[in-house]
């Protein structure tokens, strides 16, 4: 792991590693999100301006831009997470299995139960790692202790956590490492099965080992959960994306297989920031 | 080096010392009021040699027994005035007082003498005081004891050793009998009058809403009659128990060389406090305290212990915090979590804040006014009309003194709820909401919780200021002398409607509204620092409480 590791950093000092599968088409992909003239308000302030683009089914989509370009705010659409902020406002459309999740009448916490969202830093709950994991079955009543166990050890297995934690399932979450937190709230969100997952710059306040055992998770993931990252880092994109989406002032820019993104960028704008000229 | 007073203030020392002294002055006199309840208090019950003196007066002197307990100095001119012969060049002279007992022969039982006038002090062995149920002690020598009449033990026929023996088993006889009869008038007999109480509001209901059908009436007369015939047998049981009480009884010697009969059955205690050795003192000591601590008043709280007022005061303190915290929290999460922040809540904060200001008395009339009158008035007729007119709840108790701290307290519980809330972070909130959790649900499984530690901290706040509440508790419940405890094995078990004492309210009656000052005002002190263990005790079990809360809790702080 520490030659794979000194491996990545090693590169990342030179070129970008490109780590996506080579041929990938969008027109060959199954559309699990789509976004619709997209168009977001803090206040008075435009935010988004008519984003429109396709989230495709398991694979693994990164938003980058430089800092207050909306790729955030642009992932907490999915899961209506700006719902809290009082002074926002969205018009347009984003359609989640041919429906619009701005409709009235739609079920926040069912949504968000589908569109499951992992954030910046770690935010595990003030109760045991068995807990935290049971957090969001207990939320939807289920109460089979079997099943419940059952879940916790499979989302945990699948978040690469349980050999470390098997031992003490019922000790406080808060007494573990960054990483492991930032995988228990990883294990967390996946134990609803959602099926799209979000992830708010996942790795952005972890070391470089937990960064990279993050990166490792979403390789697997990917197999089971459509997978929507935020990240500041243009080598974690290209590590670990399939589609890049490079979003400038509210705007996105350009969108395409992060392959082509990264090689052969079409807009000026993207190629700037790739190549490190501003951002 | 010399640094001028410029610099020196410009160094920020005397910042320093200011702050330092200011601590210390607080220090001083916390220490300094615990210390003086403490020792005025707690010293009462330590056995004090009972002297025998003659007192010289100007013709004659008298003799005196009793033991000191407290002393004067007096200005000889302000003696003088008052008819005492002083030598010319005496400026002042040491007045003791002493407490010579023996209300029912000398209505009076302390005394103030000159320390000069007294002459052969001696403390003889075998000088005895007797703790009684009425009048207060007695201080004087053992003659004789007598058995149904007829003297079983006397003086100069038996060793006084022998004698003094004899007497204390028999005192031991009749305490157990005292708690044997105890045991049947409160308990038993209290049970059968309050099956008959049932029975009577029952019979009475049944009347008022025409239902009273000779059937039920002659179940319930059989129920009566049942009662009745246990009553009856209890009060043979009674009648034998007293006979057996008042059997013996002693013949004991003044001061002055009167002799009176003393019945044994009016003996709480019988000792020789100048023949104890150290060992025995003690003892006595924490007998005289677990007394204090466990047992009931006796003539009109000047004697005996103030477990009611303690066990009053905790439960009325208990039910308080059991009604505030729900009542606050439920507020403050509105305040906090759903309301539309603007200009109405920051009315509601500033009038909450304001109402903590509120001088409590206010909440005492408050609570007579519109729980008592109101409320109770209006529950009486609904569902207690059977009892008219004598009122149930229509009348101050445990349950609207409970109600009205609970309302002077509830400011402080929304204010640190408020606060408790506000701390938790966004970040947890969102986490939970993102598994699909409601508002609600991730108000009652995540931030509730951990903001429990700081609900805490306002329920001990409360629970601080209401311990120590007084005023208002005079208008809605409590009284100097409450027949039976608010939690007892009749049903329903807590009685809400029951009028309680309070240990606040103790130390008030006991100082100021007591027949006997003098015997009373030692009991003030060690009543009011009881109140001060009990409240620091409440607080204490709050903390650790919260401690505990804050440990399981202690979230995301790094």
């Amino acid at each position: 792991m520490r030659v794979n590791m000194m491996h990545a950093e090693h590169k990342t000092n030179f070129s970008l590693a490109i780590n996506a599968p080579q041929g990938l088409r969008m027109e060959q992909e199954r559309i699990a999100v789509e976004v619709n003239g997209l168009n977001l308000y803090y206040g008075g302030k435009r935010a988004l301006n008519s984003v429109n683009m396709q989230i495709p089914r398991n694979r693994v989509t990164a938003f980058i831009g430089p800092s207050g370009c909306g790729k955030s705010t642009l992932l907490r659409c999915f899961n209506r997470m700006n719902d809290l902020v009082d002074s926002c406002s969205i018009d347009g459309q984003i359609t989640l299995d041919k429906e619009n999740i701005y409709a009235k009448g739609v079920d926040v916490a069912e949504l968000r139960r589908r569109v499951g969202m992992v954030f910046q830093k770690p935010n595990p709950f003030p109760k045991s790692i068995f807990e935290n994991v049971a957090y969001g079955l207990r939320i939807q009543g289920i109460k089979k202790k079997r099943l419940i166990s059952e879940t916790v050890e499979w989302a945990l297995k699948s978040a690469a956590l349980w050999d470390e934690v098997k031992d003490r399932l019922h000790e406080s979450a808060l007494g573990m490492s960054g990483g492991q937190q930032q995988r228990l709230v990883i294990a967390r969100t996946i134990a609803v099965k959602p099926e799209i997952l979000l992830l708010d710059e996942p790795a952005s306040s972890l070391d470089p080992i937990s960064t990279l055992k993050i990166e490792e998770l979403i390789h697997e993931l990917k197999k089971d959960f459509t997978i929507v990252i935020v990240t500041h880092n243009m080598q974690q994109a290209a590590r670990v994306s399939d589609y890049t989406a490079f979003m400038y002032m509210g705007d996105l820019i350009e969108f395409g297989t992060t392959d082509q993104l990264f090689t052969n960028p079409v807009q000026k704008q993207t190629e700037d920031y790739i190549t490190g000229r501003y951002g | 080096m010399r640094i001028g007073i410029k610099q020196w203030f410009a160094s920020g020392l005397p910042w320093i010392w200011l702050n330092g002294a200011a601590v210390s002055i607080n220090v001083i006199m916390v220490v300094g009021v615990l210390a003086l309840i403490a020792v005025r208090g707690l010293g009462h019950f330590w056995p004090a040699p009972i002297l025998q003196a003659q007192v010289q007066g100007q013709e004659q002197s008298t003799s005196l027994i009793g033991s000191i307990v407290d002393d004067e100095l007096v200005s000889a001119e302000q003696l003088r005035g008052s008819g005492v012969v002083l030598p010319a060049s005496q400026e002042s002279a040491k007045r003791l007082l002493i407490k010579t007992g023996n209300r029912d022969v000398t209505r009076a039982d302390f005394v103030w003498v000159l320390e000069q006038s007294l002459r052969q002090i001696t403390y003889p062995q075998e000088i005895m005081a007797l703790e009684r149920r009425e009048w207060g002690n007695f201080y004087g020598r053992l003659v004789a004891i007598k058995q149904a009449g007829t003297v079983v033990a006397e003086q100069g026929k038996q060793a006084d050793q022998e004698m003094w023996q004899l007497m204390q088993e028999r005192v031991k006889r009749s305490l157990n009998i005292y708690d044997d009869i105890q045991a049947i008038e409160k308990g038993a007999i209290g049970e059968i009058n309050h099956g008959m109480e049932r029975l009577r509001l029952k019979n009475r209901s049944l009347e008022l809403e025409n239902q009273l059908t000779p059937l039920l009436q002659a179940e319930l007369e059989a129920e009566r009659r049942q009662l009745d015939r246990r009553y009856t047998g209890l009060q043979q049981q009674l009648i034998d128990l007293y006979a057996a009480f008042e059997r013996d009884s002693m013949i004991a010697e003044t001061m002055s060389g009167t002799q009176i009969e003393i019945n044994l059955s009016k003996v709480v205690r019988a000792y020789r406090p100048n023949g104890m050795t150290n060992m025995a003192k003690v003892n006595f000591y924490m007998s005289k305290i677990w007394e204090f601590v466990s047992t009931e008043p006796r003539e009109a709280n000047t004697e005996g212990g103030v477990f009611p007022a303690i066990f009053g005061t905790v439960l009325m303190v208990l039910l308080m915090s059991v009604m505030v915290t729900p009542i606050g929290v439920v507020a403050a999460v509105y305040l906090r979590e759903y309301a539309k922040q603007g200009l109405i809540t920051r009315i509601i904060r500033i009038a909450v804040n304001n109402l903590a200001g509120v001088p409590s008395i206010v909440y005492g009339v408050f609570g007579l006014g519109f729980f008592i009158y109101f409320l109770g008035g209006n529950i009486d007729e609904l569902f207690f009309a059977a009892a008219a007119p004598a009122p149930t709840f229509g009348t101050p108790g445990l349950l609207w003194a409970s109600l009205t701290l609970a309302l002077l307290t509830v400011p402080v519980v929304i204010v640190a709820t408020e606060e408790g809330l506000s701390r938790i972070p966004r970040a947890v909130r969102e986490g939970s909401l993102a598994l699909g959790a409601t508002k609600s649900e991730t108000l009652w499984r995540i931030v509730l919780p951990m903001a429990s530690p700081a609900i805490m901290t306002g329920v001990i706040l409360a629970v601080a200021r209401a311990a120590g509440e007084v005023a208002p508790l005079m208008l809605v419940g409590v009284v100097k002398l409450a027949p039976s405890l608010p939690l007892d094995g009749n049903y329903p078990y807590l009685h809400l409607d029951q009028k309680f004492m309070h240990l606040g309210f103790h130390i008030y009656d006991v100082g100021f509204q007591s027949p006997n000052v003098e015997a009373a005002r030692p009991l003030v002190y060690a009543t009011a620092f009881l109140l001060v263990l009990v409240i620091a005790l409440l607080n204490l079990s709050a903390v650790a409480l919260r401690n505990r809360l804050r440990e399981k809790y202690k979230a995301l702080e790094s």
